[in-house]
């Protein structure tokens, strides 16, 4: 809505100028935007207009009525709530195991150099690479044997399939730029090895640690093929969930649940955005 | 007040041959400056990060008044080191900086101001608590270090290079302050440097190390007019050997005969060195002279450097006056046997020609 603010200003203080020039120079700067704007934005518009509207039918350009009925008996069924807690408990539970074995990992990986370490980043990369499908179905017999298959935290474990590499690699930019130095002088002034990490390497690598977690967040909120296969349909995360709506086909349903899913991430994303642009001005600043 | 002892310290990093620091003993004595000067690479840093406790050595001993701190980790040794980058937290504000050591000890929040703000008084920065580090200058962000270092009242101070990062003028007054305080407070300190000058105006005492190894011990104006080896004396500038025959107060050398301070020194085979700033050059022969020809001259600013062919070495002379001689012109350069210093023999003793340049 600025963009078309801005646009109409533009044009209204070059109004000498005819409009034609105008959009010649500036027209293909502007589409992109617009048409950036529109990818981005136009489906979660159309979901909230699915999910507010009461009767929508073919000619009309927006919903004769609206109505809020919908929405607050999504909000109040005890199966999406149930979906939505376990989503974040999983999603959470898979971003902190992440991050507790990838923060050790990726300092590793990016302050030393040692043999073998191109084997193992190439390791890490192998998940993204092999179909989730095929991970899912030989870890489902894994899991099965070991009884971990339709609990949480079989599905926690196994999203970490997807999420450690996201994760890992994330933090490995922010080790290769980190200066080990400023913990040696820590422990010159007494911070034992406990204070040294909470006192300066996570306030170091912190914005990078936020945007690992981000990622590692979403990469497990969005799982659907793992959870389903592990979780065995015993535990319902909010994708599984809008699966199940889409093919029962109630337009207002998938989308109430859409805008439901797409919801906290769109949220972390404006924090992790917020945290960053005032974190990184502090870091690294100094030299 | 702590005395340092190290004892026969030897550390070999993994896959390097030669030892980062081979068989070093060191008295530091307590409340004194030493200076570890050395080339790069000689084991002075590696040194600090053993008393440290950031590095552990192969063999040896690290004694802090006289009780070993081998078993005891970096942070509870009282040993603070100050890099050659300030290393200040960038998240913390130097009030926040220099809390840093009290706060892991516990001490609470009005002892903490207090003593943050005496400590920036003491660093010359008044006032300065809310400034965050990129606001500072090089300069200004070493005073801070060395405040945040102070703070927690080490028993010794361990600085590697902290100035060398610094332009001449701020080098400078850092260094006085840092000598300043650190008589004040009477800390024991080890200073690593590759500055002579550094080494010499700040140190009550100089070791010299080369290769991981200790070749001298000493102030530094006895260390710098009268080094007790060959590879010493070339650490501190000397490049004129001269190696010959004593025959009481005369060294026969294979440029000419030349009068010495006998100082009780036993006939035999002997090798006497000389600053380049004693070598003086003269129109005519006079006492100690050998006949030179001046291949070059330098102008450095304060001194100027001249390379004299003697026979069929080279000697590097350093003349604070202008000296009015044509080059290629005829001279004689005059070796005054009051500088003339003998050299103990070392065990890698080479023979080379009489007289040498390196």
């Amino acid at each position: 809505m600025t963009l078309v603010r801005q646009i109409v200003r533009r044009a209204a203080s070059a109004s000498q100028r005819s409009l034609l020039a105008l959009t010649l120079e500036h027209g293909p700067w502007y589409l992109l935007q617009l048409t950036l704007a529109v990818l981005l934005v136009g489906p979660i518009v159309s979901l909230g207009l699915y999910a507010l509207a009461r009767s929508w039918f073919y000619p009309q350009l927006l919903p004769l009525e609206w109505t809020l009925q919908p929405l607050m008996r999504q909000l109040s069924s005890p199966a999406t709530s149930a979906a939505l807690s376990s989503s974040l408990l999983t999603a959470s539970s898979a971003t902190l195991l992440a991050l507790l074995l990838g923060i050790p990992a990726a300092r590793v990986l990016g302050l030393r150099r040692f043999r073998g370490r191109d084997l193992v980043l190439l390791i890490l990369f192998l998940p993204n690479v092999v179909p989730p499908l095929a991970i899912g179905m030989g870890l489902n017999i894994l899991f099965l044997r070991l009884g971990l298959a339709g609990s949480t935290l079989g599905v926690v474990l196994v999203h970490l399939v997807p999420v450690l590499p996201y994760a890992i690699f994330a933090l490995l930019g922010v080790f290769e730029r980190y200066d080990e130095s400023y913990e040696l002088q820590a422990r010159t002034l007494g911070a034992n090895p406990l204070q040294v990490w909470l006192w300066v390497m996570l306030p170091l690598a912190g914005p990078g640690i936020a945007v690992a977690a981000l990622f590692a967040f979403l990469v497990s909120w969005s799982q659907y093929i793992l959870t389903l296969l592990i979780g065995g349909g015993q535990v319902m995360t909010l994708p599984l969930l809008l699966f199940s709506a889409v093919s029962g086909g109630n337009p207002t349903t998938i989308a109430v649940l859409a805008l439901l899913f797409a919801a906290p991430p769109l949220v972390a994303i404006a924090l992790a955005a917020r945290a960053l642009s005032s974190g990184a001005a502090t870091v690294g600043q100094q030299y | 007040m702590t005395r340092i002892d190290l004892i026969e310290l030897q550390k070999i990093y993994p896959r390097q041959q030669q030892p980062a620091v081979a068989n070093i003993s060191l008295e530091v004595t307590s409340g004194s400056l030493m200076a570890l000067l050395g080339p790069s690479g000689s084991g002075k840093s590696t040194l600090l990060k053993l008393i440290a406790g950031i590095e552990h050595p192969d063999r040896g001993q690290v004694l802090l008044d006289g009780q070993s701190v081998l078993g005891l980790p970096a942070h509870r040794r009282g040993a603070v080191l100050m890099f050659q980058k300030a290393y200040l937290f960038p998240f913390l504000s130097v009030a926040d900086n220099i809390a840093f050591g009290l706060k892991i000890q516990g001490q609470r929040q009005s002892t903490i101001q207090s003593e943050v703000a005496r400590m920036l008084a003491l660093v010359e920065l008044p006032g300065m608590q809310q400034r965050r580090p990129s606001q500072l200058s090089g300069g200004e962000q070493q005073r801070v270090a060395l405040a945040r270092a102070l703070v927690t009242q080490p028993r010794v101070l361990l600085l590697d290079e902290p100035f060398s990062s610094l332009d001449t003028t701020v080098r400078q007054t850092l260094q006085e302050a840092v000598r300043r305080i650190q008589r004040e407070l009477g800390i024991t300190t080890l200073l690593v440097t590759h500055d002579q000058s550094e080494a010499m105006a700040m140190a009550d005492y100089v070791a010299l190390l080369d290769h991981g190894r200790l070749l001298a011990r000493d102030t530094p104006r006895h260390l710098f007019q009268r080094p007790p080896t060959r590879s010493a004396a070339r650490l501190m500038g000397i490049s004129t050997f001269l190696s010959g025959e004593l025959h009481g107060n005369q060294l026969q050398t294979s440029l000419g005969s030349l009068f010495v301070e006998p100082a009780g020194a036993t006939n035999g085979p002997a090798t006497y060195a000389i600053r380049p700033e004693h070598l003086q050059l003269l129109a005519q022969p006079g006492i100690n002279t050998l006949p030179a020809h001046v291949l070059s001259h330098s102008f450095r600013g304060e001194h100027s450097e001249y390379q004299l062919r003697v026979g069929d070495t080279t000697l590097r002379m350093r003349a604070f006056q202008p000296i009015t001689i044509p080059e290629g012109g005829r001279v004689y350069v005059q070796l005054p046997p009051e500088q003339l210093f003998r050299l103990e023999s070392e065990n890698d003793h080479d023979s080379k020609g009489a007289c040498e340049h390196a």
